[in-house]
């Protein structure tokens, strides 16, 4: 009785506390283990109010750093964005879509509020002051740097173009290259949202 | 015909099929116990992201965090004023670059980056003559300064190496190097100290990443995820820099 006892013990120890840990899910994109809080963002959001990361607490954030004058990379991710809104059905509320401008001077917050909701209108941009946004931009591995371009809309900046994941709980958990499909990017976010 | 109840046999039974569900949780708890204990997979965890950066190079040349990603890189940092901390720094990671051939990591490059938190003083220029007699060819090896406003942000709460500027011009910093993978996330952290083993451990922390970009793939990326769940995740990377 004892030895049945036991196993029994074990078997529950296994089902509870090994089974729900044993889940090394295979993301496409990378993750990170940190445990520790995102790296604080307090940003200038729609209406010209501050918006900080905490904010969305509860949520799964995609973090993403462009800016609206993109010729190519920023619409492509974010339009793959709302489709992974769609892919994401019901579960798309608990996901909360944040760009934060590497183009501070021009990117005004009415701007970037004009700007996102044509791709989403759940959609929020970020801008504010140059140095915090070098500061932040920093912080989360992005580089960005202004560019002479001939183009009609004047300079252009060549930035980092990944997408940075970040729990309910506020902790930095993946990394998603650009080169993602919608249905790649649907798959991680799914294994944060529900 | 009548059915005779057997509390025995029943008693049995029931036995039994507690044993068949008992017996493969056992054995799955044993198994992660022995994975746990022997590391018969050793990772690198994967503690945050490391900084974007705009600089510039030894050469005048602009140097961003995208001309590295993709390789695997070892970050250091000093300044061009900076004495026998700087050379110990120097030397290993010197040696370390001297004996990549110990290091298998497929078709990842290995580079190494000095960083001086010193931009103000240290041009390109003066960084470039640093470069030279530290032995840094500027391809494998390179050094960089920039923007002060950028160093800072980039050294300090990028790398978070800690440095303080004295009232003589000297700094005051804690000498550390930095790995880095290929996705720009930070995998080790290790505070210099000026005994010879700091570049033994260095490039056997790189032979380690080298053998989960060789063979994390397929099936047996499973088993290098478990090993980070298992033997990464549980603990605070600040406090236990290597799970290896």
């Amino acid at each position: 009785m004892f030895v049945v006892g036991g196993f029994l013990a074990v078997a529950v120890f296994a089902w509870f506390v090994v089974l729900p840990r044993l889940q090394p899910a295979v993301f496409n994109g990378q993750v990170i283990q940190s445990g520790a809080p995102a790296p604080a963002v307090v940003l200038e959001g729609p209406d010209g109010q501050p918006v900080s990361l905490t904010d969305f607490e509860g949520k799964v954030v995609v973090m993403y750093f462009g800016y609206t004058y993109c010729p190519d990379v920023c619409p492509v991710t974010l339009s793959k964005l709302a489709r992974v809104r769609e892919l994401l059905g019901e579960d798309a509320d608990d996901v909360q879509v944040v760009m934060v401008t590497v183009d501070p001077e021009r990117d005004s917050a009415e701007v970037l509020e004009t700007y996102m909701s044509h791709f989403d209108p759940t959609f929020i941009g970020l801008t504010g002051d140059p140095s915090d946004i070098n500061r932040i931009a920093t912080v989360y591995g992005v580089y960005y740097e202004p560019e002479e371009s001939t183009s009609s809309v004047g300079y252009l900046v060549n930035h980092t173009a990944t997408l940075m994941v970040i729990d309910k709980d506020g902790e930095l958990k993946l990394i998603l290259p650009f080169d993602l499909t919608d249905e790649q990017v649907a798959a991680d976010l799914a294994r944060f949202v529900g | 015909m009548v059915r005779r109840h057997d509390p025995e046999k029943d008693r049995l039974k029931k036995n039994k099929l507690l044993l068949w569900i008992a017996i493969p949780g056992a054995l799955l708890v044993f198994a992660v116990m022995a994975f746990a204990i022997f590391e018969p997979i050793q990772v690198l965890p994967r503690i945050r992201l490391g900084p974007g950066f705009s600089l510039t190079d030894q050469s005048s040349l602009p140097f961003t965090s995208e001309d590295v990603r993709g390789d695997v890189v070892v970050y250091s940092f000093g300044y061009a004023g900076c004495g026998d901390e700087c050379a110990g720094m120097e030397k290993t990671t010197r040696e370390v670059r001297d004996r990549l051939d110990e290091i298998d990591m497929e078709d990842v490059d290995i580079r190494f980056v000095t960083m001086t938190f010193d931009p103000a003083n240290d041009t390109p220029e003066v960084i470039a003559g640093v470069a030279q007699r530290a032995g840094a060819d500027g391809e494998v090896w390179r050094y960089a300064t920039g923007d002060p406003q950028h160093m800072e942000n980039v050294v300090r709460s990028g790398f978070r190496a800690w440095y303080s500027s004295e009232d003589d011009g000297s700094f005051s910093f804690d000498p550390m190097l930095v790995l880095v993978d290929g996705w720009g996330v930070v995998r080790g952290e290790y505070k210099y100290q000026t005994i010879s083993s700091d570049a033994d451990k260095i490039v056997r922390r790189l032979q380690i990443l080298g053998e989960e970009i060789r063979n994390s793939k397929g099936a047996a990326s499973f088993a290098y995820e478990a090993a980070h769940l298992f033997l990464c995740y549980p603990r605070v990377p600040e406090h236990a820099p290597s799970c290896s």
